[in-house]
């Protein structure tokens, strides 16, 4: 089982950065696409299917808050799990954003390990590639 | 002053040795050369801009550790994208080390060339340190 990333970050270095990470995690990756902003990434979702998006807050045009309410307001899309990565990291920012449909927050400075357990949580794949299954995918697959 | 001079201290070396593998010590930089630097606005209950400066040297030994690039093959985007990242990781973390509770709101970061070098305003907090990779400076300045 491989799995489709969309990585959204205006920072060119911190979505290969953390392309990097997911690649050598042992998280197989079949896909990996990149948006610099809330807007680029609809644009990509209104082509393809991912399994799981990271996104930064901080970002010019559409931001991530943004992102997350348009992502809920689609019934398709509300399904992708959403994982925050940012350098905001205060306790009420991190509450809003899982309030708002995000499923886990992880914040810069990261260490790759960190970012490798927080995938595992949210999406249920093991080092080996194995899939271990989530809520969704209890419901929806017998892989 | 003492307190935000430790949580910006803490924020540059953990962003800096977390994501850049770089280890620095203090260091009284009158004579440092930086050429270039990022700044960042944030707006909450502090008001305020975060300047981060840096050597050329560290500069490409930030783009080397964090992207795993080197020599020819790092472009100015490179650098100029990993410098303002930095300045955007070392303000929310020291506003989070500040006050874990408070919502901050962060520009985007801008990248500045510095070819006539850095000139001291009237600062609420300055850092600077040598690392064996480069210099490093920071800059804190509050409005009211």
């Amino acid at each position: 089982m491989s799995f489709n990333v969309l990585i959204v970050d205006d920072s060119h270095s911190m979505r290969s950065v953390i392309k990097k990470i997911i690649a050598i995690s042992g998280f197989k990756m079949d896909q990996c696409y990149e948006a610099g902003n809330g807007k680029q990434a609809l644009e990509i979702l209104s082509k393809t299917w991912v399994d799981v998006i990271l996104s930064d807050l901080n970002m010019p045009e559409m931001n991530g808050m943004e992102l997350l309410s348009a992502l809920k307001g689609d019934n398709l899309l509300q399904e992708i799990p959403v994982i925050i990565v940012s350098t905001e990291g205060s306790d009420e920012r991190r509450n809003l954003v899982l309030k708002m449909g995000a499923k886990q927050f992880i914040k810069k400075p990261f260490s790759p390990e960190h970012v490798r357990k927080i995938l595992y949580e949210v999406i249920g794949v093991g080092d080996d590639g194995t899939y271990e299954g989530n809520e969704r995918g209890d419901e929806s697959s017998d892989f | 002053m003492k307190e935000m001079n430790e949580a910006m201290r803490a924020a540059i070396f953990d962003v800096f040795e977390r994501m850049y593998y770089v280890f620095f010590e203090p260091f009284h930089d009158e004579y440092a050369e930086y050429t270039m630097g990022s700044s960042i606005k944030f707006d909450g209950p502090l008001r305020g801009e975060l300047m981060i400066l840096v050597s050329e040297e560290l500069a490409k030994v930030m783009v080397q550790n964090l992207l795993g690039i080197e020599g020819e093959d790092i472009k100015e985007q490179d650098i100029e994208d990993c410098v303002k990242e930095a300045a955007n990781m070392i303000c929310g973390d020291f506003l989070s080390r500040l006050d874990q509770t408070k919502v901050f709101d962060l520009s985007i970061p801008l990248f500045i060339r510095l070819p006539g070098g850095f000139r001291e305003g009237n600062r609420a907090c300055r850092l600077s340190f040598d690392s064996e990779n480069g210099m490093f400076g920071a800059t804190l300045s509050l409005t009211e």
